[in-house]
């Protein structure tokens, strides 16, 4: 309570806030804002306007103009929103879980066990994020490609679930599946931070008397662990990762610029401006093709940052009591 | 000091065979069929010639004997020559590139390295002042312009940043291209008269005593190297910042103020190299930075180097060209680490002395 106070006294942080308020909005009356024509089947497909290859300028039909192959870009921009959302909360989930519960197992047992993770941990670390990323998306397209996968298919269907609440039972739509397939390689590669944070923070709190005096009362290891350990470290690693869904939404968005995220028409700001790539001579014609997709990505990434950037001083000690540095 | 580099160095092993499970890893979630291509350049004429192929290189064999294999090469039954073996620099077979990995990567890693080099500097020098700027006019107007600039730049992601500078200074003013050189130019650097000594055109041009090649090259760098750096700018700016605030608190500079020494003394000789201190540091992460920078940005700017051929690979699914690439990051990233930490022992007087 007293952070939000203090989030919601701060220029920075509300100018963020209103930001994200905004996007919320955007986003949960997506269907209203920007009707999808009747008879769509999928209304994360963008509607298109004929075939021809060249942008279209924006008129009083298309407010932000046309893509190549005439997909509209507001109502891309708009449902586009539902997918960053999507895409930053389910990679945030899962790298959190992940984390957490590599994390805290090292921390809790130590020894051998920790030495272990925390050199995987490492690993995964030595590697650089985006490139890990790409080499994981097309990986995972070559497998899903072929149809069976095996345990990787399980893994896609769990995550069909928590991202679009798609029934298990059924195969998951190719559309979804690529998408899936980005946010998979993102959170293969994306939970150490958090593995770090909650294993510093339990071997600090490992030693407290009342982890002790749960002991002494002959608590097992596993309640001591979710009852008391883990409440008591968790809130640094959840306000982290809160913070993370915007550069989430950033590197899924590269992906997609690539052509390994959305598939080609899908609502997603990064496969949008993928577009842009074959008009690059004319784009100053052209310039809506990048600036209203661009323009989406960077304020709701610019969101998360001014709230994060208040919220690490907010909870760093050091700066308590100080002026707003960051 | 010694057992800090001692322990530094025998993590170095553990991390690079680490990496390479890692990426065999990867590889072997492709059926043996998907992974022939790492041995077949062409495709075979004849039909089960791939089964063949499949039971000659073993590719069915158990996953740690395939490993071996991977890393240190196989004998050829009929031939005798040793092939493969990532330990022999041997990445497989490039299907985009038309050509061994190992050989594209070569060949593209010059005008990647040129990149690099030339974003280094501004990233670091720039980066640098600014934060030290920053520190200075604390919670002043420059401290406040700074620091939106630097969660603005922060929020923009690299291919938007680098359409947008194509969008005013390549299609509406038409001052910088995208592509390394232009093609006068490069007629010129690929003809006989043109002495290659580093294939980094612009020291190249300069060695050549052709200004006007090492003219029209820095004119294709710009866009890209400051579309490379600023992201780092913003980055190295918040670092320095946050340690020399750290360091301007200090009791030591009160007394050096209350010697007669002026202001900019102050910080020169007192703040500035303790405050640098943890700037070292995040040397590692300006690496990364780099190395996920240029796959972005030399597709953006059609430059040909070793990122765009990372993502030129990544969409056609050319699984063995990607992972080769992403190898080799890996371990230039490792041993990238591993001299910031060893510089930041003999830097900071704390690890030294101990």
């Amino acid at each position: 309570m007293k952070i939000l106070k203090k989030l919601l006294r701060n220029p920075t942080s509300m100018a963020g806030l209103v930001l994200l308020l905004a996007f919320t909005f955007i986003a949960v009356f997506a269907p209203q804002i920007a009707p999808p024509p009747e008879r769509s089947r999928d209304p994360y497909m963008i509607p298109r306007d004929g075939f021809s290859t060249t942008p279209a300028a924006p008129d009083d039909e298309h407010p932000f103009g046309t893509t190549e192959g005439q997909y509209d870009i507001y109502y891309g921009v708009v449902w586009g929103t539902r997918t960053a959302f999507r895409v930053g909360v389910v990679v945030t989930i899962f790298t959190t879980i992940i984390g957490l519960a590599v994390g805290s197992v090292a921390a809790f047992y130590g020894g051998w066990l920790d030495e272990v993770l925390m050199r995987i941990t490492e690993i995964f670390q030595a590697f650089p994020f985006l490139l890990a990323a790409i080499t994981m998306t097309s990986v995972l397209h070559t497998i899903y490609g072929r149809g069976e996968a095996g345990p990787l298919t399980f893994m896609a269907k769990m995550l069909a679930l928590v991202t679009f609440g798609h029934n298990p039972a059924k195969p998951v739509d190719p559309m979804q599946m690529q998408i899936l397939t980005g946010i998979l390689a993102i959170i293969v590669f994306g939970w150490m931070t958090y593995a770090r944070v909650i294993r510093g923070n339990i071997l600090a709190v490992r030693e407290l008397e009342y982890a002790m005096a749960a002991r002494a009362i002959g608590a097992g290891n596993m309640r001591i662990l979710l009852r008391h350990l883990l409440p008591n470290a968790i809130f640094p690693v959840l306000v982290i990762a809160s913070m993370n869904i915007g550069s989430y939404v950033l590197n899924f968005a590269a992906l997609s610029f690539l052509g390994l995220g959305a598939q080609r028409g899908y609502a997603d700001w990064g496969q949008m401006i993928n577009f842009a790539r074959n008009w690059i001579p004319s784009l100053a014609d052209h310039w809506y093709i990048v600036v209203y997709p661009g323009m989406a990505i960077v304020l709701f990434v610019l969101a998360w940052n001014l709230v994060g950037d208040v919220l690490r001083d907010v909870l760093d000690p050091r700066m308590r009591g100080r002026g707003n540095g960051f | 000091m010694l057992a800090y580099i001692t322990r530094r160095l025998l993590i170095l092993p553990i991390l690079i065979i680490g990496v390479t499970i890692l990426v065999f890893g990867l590889l072997s979630l492709l059926t043996p069929y998907e992974r022939v291509a790492l041995y077949v350049q062409d495709t075979p004429k004849r039909q089960g010639a791939i089964d063949e192929l499949i039971v000659k290189y073993g590719l069915d064999d158990p996953i740690p004997v395939q490993y071996w294999r991977w890393m240190v090469g196989q004998r050829d039954p009929d031939t005798g020559e040793v092939k493969g073996g990532i330990l022999r620099g041997d990445l497989g077979f490039s299907q985009v590139g038309r050509s061994a990995v190992a050989e594209v990567v070569a060949r593209r890693l010059p005008a990647t390295a040129e990149l690099a080099l030339w974003s280094a500097v501004p990233m670091i020098g720039i980066g640098i002042w600014l934060g030290v700027l920053s520190a200075i006019h604390h919670n002043k107007l420059l401290d406040q312009v700074l620091r939106v600039f630097s969660i603005t730049g922060w929020s923009i992601p690299v291919f938007v940043f680098g359409l947008l500078m194509l969008m005013i200074f390549y299609a509406r003013l038409g001052w910088f291209a995208p592509d390394r050189l232009s093609d006068w130019a490069s007629r010129i650097v690929q003809s006989d008269a043109f002495r290659r000594y580093t294939q980094i055109n612009t020291l190249d041009a300069l060695l050549n005593l052709r200004l006007d090649i090492f003219w029209d090259a820095v004119k294709h760098l710009i866009m890209p190297v400051v579309t490379l750096s600023y992201l780092n700018w913003a980055f190295m700016l918040r670092v320095t910042r946050s340690s020399m605030l750290d360091t301007l608190r200090q009791d030591y500079l009160t007394t050096a103020r209350a010697k007669g020494l002026a202001e900019s003394a102050v910080i020169r000789r007192h703040a500035l190299p303790n405050g640098l201190i943890p700037v070292v540091t995040v040397g590692g992460l300006t690496l990364i930075g780099l190395l996920n920078g240029v796959v972005i940005t030399e597709t953006v700017f059609n430059y040909p180097g070793m990122g765009s051929f990372m993502a030129q690979a990544a969409s056609s699914l050319d699984v063995v060209s990607v992972l080769g690439v992403t190898l080799l990051s890996s371990v230039i990233l490792v041993f990238g680490n591993l001299i910031v930490d060893v510089l930041y022992g003999f830097i900071d007087p704390r690890i030294r002395l101990q």
